[in-house]
């Protein structure tokens, strides 16, 4: 019973996540909204972790599964793939490496920055 | 004979059982392995596709049933949020590095993606399924849709750039020369979401907890940095 109620919970989120979406002016998904909406439940408390694990723990540790169909659609598109394959690679490895540079550079020159400034004070 | 055959496969069960035995396949090659090459997803979707081609079963019958799963996928992204309030300590404590480390990730994510696409004349349509091919592929597949690109597309990219995060996390840390475990997981997080995640977690619980964070708010400052190019 427990996990029907909590399953509950997700697809009622869920449908408000949408419903929201529908009535922005912005075109934000509605499962980000969804995302957000039970973040902010969690934060006011009006849900508690403990109403939602067994469910988020089963959607987090399975997530790879729910997008089997949509990768199977690429069969559809598979002209379209093999068309663009040397592109597609190319952009593929070298986006990925300049993010991971871009972001991992960031944050250490960020913490960098921080550790001087709070250096002074407690070295 | 025929007739029995579309029958049964046209039933929403063939397509979520057919799933789940793909899925368990390549669970089971992945255990066995040992190895990010073999992701469990990519395996999933290769013998799904290989049987539906050889018992040439339409791809709608197949659909039934997927739909059905596919309808997990918005549960599964606002699953995200029980994530990151797991991580709130942590988050609140490096708030300024880890988010100033994913908006130059996605910045940097999106700018690439959009410069090398023009630079190899892709149309709209597959830049549009492409930027988003760093985060994770329930927010992806979304951006990618709405912004008129090609779904499956996108959630190939992802995939291959999760794998190719993951696999390559080592070399990229140490070429790049990231001690700091901290940056090294923001940077996994950006760079390759949930299955750059798995391996960051292996690396260690700072760099695993610090991955989810990142990817969880790289998504996010996805989605508000679509809205500008919209």
């Amino acid at each position: 019973m427990q996990i029907i109620v909590q399953i509950g919970v997700f697809f009622l989120i869920c449908l408000a996540g949408d419903f929201l979406s529908a009535l922005l002016p912005l075109p934000i998904p509605g499962s980000i909204l969804a995302m957000l909406l039970l973040f902010l439940c969690l934060m006011l408390r009006v849900i508690r972790p403990e109403h939602i694990d067994q469910k988020s723990d089963f959607l987090l540790g399975n997530m790879a599964f729910f997008f089997i169909p949509a990768g199977v659609g690429i069969l559809e598109q598979l002209p379209l793939l093999l068309e663009n394959l040397g592109p597609l690679a190319v952009i593929c490895v070298v986006t990925t490496v300049l993010t991971f540079a871009a972001s991992s550079g960031t944050v250490r020159l960020v913490l960098w920055l921080q550790n001087r400034k709070g250096g002074g004070r407690s070295e | 004979m025929s007739e029995i055959f579309d029958q049964i496969t046209s039933s929403p069960m063939f397509g979520v059982a057919l799933c789940i035995v793909t899925f368990a396949a390549g669970v089971a090659l992945n255990k066995k392995l040992r190895s990010p090459i073999v992701n469990p997803l990519l395996i999933a979707i290769g013998l799904t596709i290989a049987v539906l081609e050889v018992f040439r079963i339409p791809l709608e019958n197949f659909d039934k049933g997927g739909d059905v799963v596919s309808m997990f996928l918005g549960p599964a992204t606002a699953a995200l949020a029980l994530s990151i309030y797991r991580q709130l300590e942590l988050l609140k404590k490096n708030f300024l590095p880890i988010f100033l480390g994913c908006l130059a990730g996605c910045v940097t994510s999106m700018g690439s993606v959009y410069l090398l696409c023009r630079l190899f004349g892709l149309d709209d349509s597959l830049t549009a399924s492409l930027l988003p091919k760093s985060v994770t592929t329930p927010i992806a597949m979304e951006l990618s849709e709405q912004a008129g690109g090609v779904v499956p597309i996108t959630v190939a990219m992802v995939v291959v750039t999760g794998i190719l995060g993951a696999v390559a996390a080592p070399l990229l840390i140490r070429v790049f020369h990231v001690k700091n475990p901290i940056a090294a997981g923001v940077g996994l997080g950006a760079a390759s979401h949930a299955v750059g995640t798995s391996k960051a977690i292996e690396l260690g619980e700072v760099q695993g907890a610090m991955s989810g964070i990142s990817l969880s708010i790289s998504g996010i400052l996805t989605v508000l940095l679509s809205l500008f190019l919209t």
